[in-house]
């Protein structure tokens, strides 16, 4: 279940880019978008080093 | 199913004819294909072409390519000249036809091999089980309840059954490995940038791989050799030349292997720590060292990276035919592609400096170890439908979740070979559960080596009694 925060930027992000979708498939959406969201927090907390590169074009 | 070598010297030797030898693959196709639901499309009239060129080529004593008449298939995200290129979605029929082959495929008909048709996978490469809604489910060739993973669920399906003795696939964050290992077979996740992409529906460029299955270490090391090669259209190719390694998959002695622990343990089941167990004996004997405890401490991170990236560009790739042609999508994936389109870019921006920084510490780990090894994925192939994986008493997403040991390791871009391994041995209904062979950039040699050695030790085996 997408927490009241999460299902309100839904809303408003897919407002902004255009989307129209009905109120199904808006929670529907919602609810995956607090999957990723989910996963995303262990990203947020990794600390990255003040001025660190990331790799937007990968080559090891 | 012979091999694919063997098939290629019989015919420079003419014991066997191109001809011949795509004969008995279109009679395996028309017999195993309905069952399993391998392949999308067929291109046997031009296979028929490509057969007769060789058996000509052979006639006027010419020197035959390595992989002269060895029929293979493709991920249908390949671009095959003169069809339409699905990659697992219906929105694509209507796209025009390619006017070209995809880089690889290029290659391969270059090499002499036969290609007899495209494969079907998840909508847009977003899945892991080949639960396809508009082109049906690929069934597990060991048993047919149970899904054969994905997104390169086709490629993996149709070696396992011995339809063909090679295909491609691609990996983004799994998408070779975890196929590779509900199905039984090798697969070779390259290091990224190693072979190009050009001609491939792409999904998320940023993590995008392709790369080859097979039934045994050597057809593989053959298969990828042919592949290497500059790819012009491709900028994430890497600029170095070609390092072949089919004839140089020496010893292992000495080897130092480490098991990957914390997280890739915290998420295997009984089932995957007994694959991992049983590779970690066997490495020991063909090394004669003793494998160590090796930690990846950023792997959470690292796979939430490959997560969030993944969300992102691939949603946005898709986000305008998504604002109008909705219904058209993939029921299973459509509403994950919209959200990830919503990823706010601090996310992002985030997940590839976790990314660099991930990347680092496994650079260390590789200055006290060879090799990595870790299961590839966390259960047995689950049955077809399945809604939630249990991992240890954790209830997961299931198609969601299947890549959780295999995205660390793609968002870093290291060469990984995907080894067979049979947890419960020959138990009656066992099923196959692979392990990742992890090697530093550039070091496929070591992937392959460390498989041939399993291979040799009939530890990584290739069932053939599949009861088809």
């Amino acid at each position: 279940m997408p927490n009241s925060s999460a299902e309100e930027y839904v809303r408003a992000a897919l407002a902004l880019q255009g989307y129209a979708f009905d109120t199904a498939q808006i929670a529907e959406i919602a609810l995956q978008f607090s999957r990723i969201e989910a996963v995303a927090h262990t990203l947020l907390e990794f600390p990255l080093p003040w001025g660190s590169q990331g790799a937007p074009v990968f080559r090891p | 199913m012979k091999q694919a070598l063997d098939v290629a010297r019989e015919i420079r030797q003419g014991t066997t004819t191109a001809a011949v030898v795509l004969a008995q693959t279109e009679a395996r196709i028309q017999a195993l294909n309905p069952g399993l639901n391998c392949f999308t499309t067929t291109t046997f009239k031009r296979a028929r072409r490509e057969a007769a060129a060789i058996d000509a080529l052979r006639a006027r004593g010419a020197i035959l390519p390595p992989l002269a008449g060895v029929p293979y298939a493709v991920k249908n995200l390949f671009d095959i000249e003169g069809a339409v290129t699905l990659a697992g979605a219906k929105i694509n029929e209507s796209n025009p036809a390619a006017a070209r082959d995809a880089h690889l495929v290029a290659r391969l008909r270059a090499a002499g091999a036969v290609l007899v048709g495209a494969l079907n996978m998840d909508e847009n490469a977003y899945g892991f089980t080949t639960e396809n809604t508009h082109y049906g489910v690929t069934r597990n060739p060991h048993d047919r309840s149970r899904v054969c993973g994905g997104s390169s669920g086709g490629s993996a399906a149709a070696v396992a059954a011995g339809i063909v003795p090679l295909s491609l696939g691609s990996d983004t964050n799994g998408s070779i490995r975890v196929p590779a290992s509900f199905c039984g077979i090798f697969g070779l996740k390259p290091t990224y940038g190693r072979l190009g992409r050009g001609g491939s529906f792409p999904f998320v460029n940023s993590l995008d791989h392709v790369g080859p299955f097979a039934a045994n270490v050597d057809d593989l090391a053959a298969l990828y050799d042919v592949l290497q090669g500059p790819d012009p259209t491709d900028p994430a190719c890497a600029q170095r030349p070609a390092d072949p390694v089919a004839t140089r998959l020496g010893t292992i002695v000495g080897l130092r292997v480490g098991i990957l622990h914390g997280w890739f343990h915290e998420w295997s089941d009984a089932a995957a720590r007994r694959s991992v167990d049983l590779a970690a004996g066997a490495l020991r004997s063909a090394t004669g060292v003793q494998p160590k405890g090796a930690e990846l401490k950023s792997a959470a991170a690292a796979r939430a990276a490959a997560f969030v990236i993944t969300a992102a560009e691939g949603g946005t790739l898709h986000s305008a035919r998504l604002k109008s042609r909705y219904a058209e999508f993939e029921p299973q994936s459509r509403a994950r592609l919209v959200a990830g389109s919503l990823v706010p870019a601090p996310w992002v921006v985030q997940a590839q400096g976790v990314r660099q920084q991930v990347y680092e510490e496994a650079m260390g780990l590789f200055k006290r170890f060879d090799l990595l090894l870790a299961a590839a994925t966390p259960v047995i192939a689950p049955v077809i439908g399945t809604e939630t994986l249990d991992i240890n008493g954790h209830a997961l997403p299931m198609r969601a979740s299947l890549g959780l040991l295999t995205q660390p390791i793609s968002c870093i871009g290291l060469p990984v070979c995907s080894a067979p391994l049979w947890p419960d041995g020959n138990a009656a209904g066992a099923m196959p559960l692979g392990v990742q062979l992890i090697a530093a950039p550039w070091r496929e040699d070591v992937c392959l080596a460390a498989a041939r050695a399993l291979e040799q030790a009939e530890v990584a085996r290739v069932s053939t009694s599949l009861g088809l």
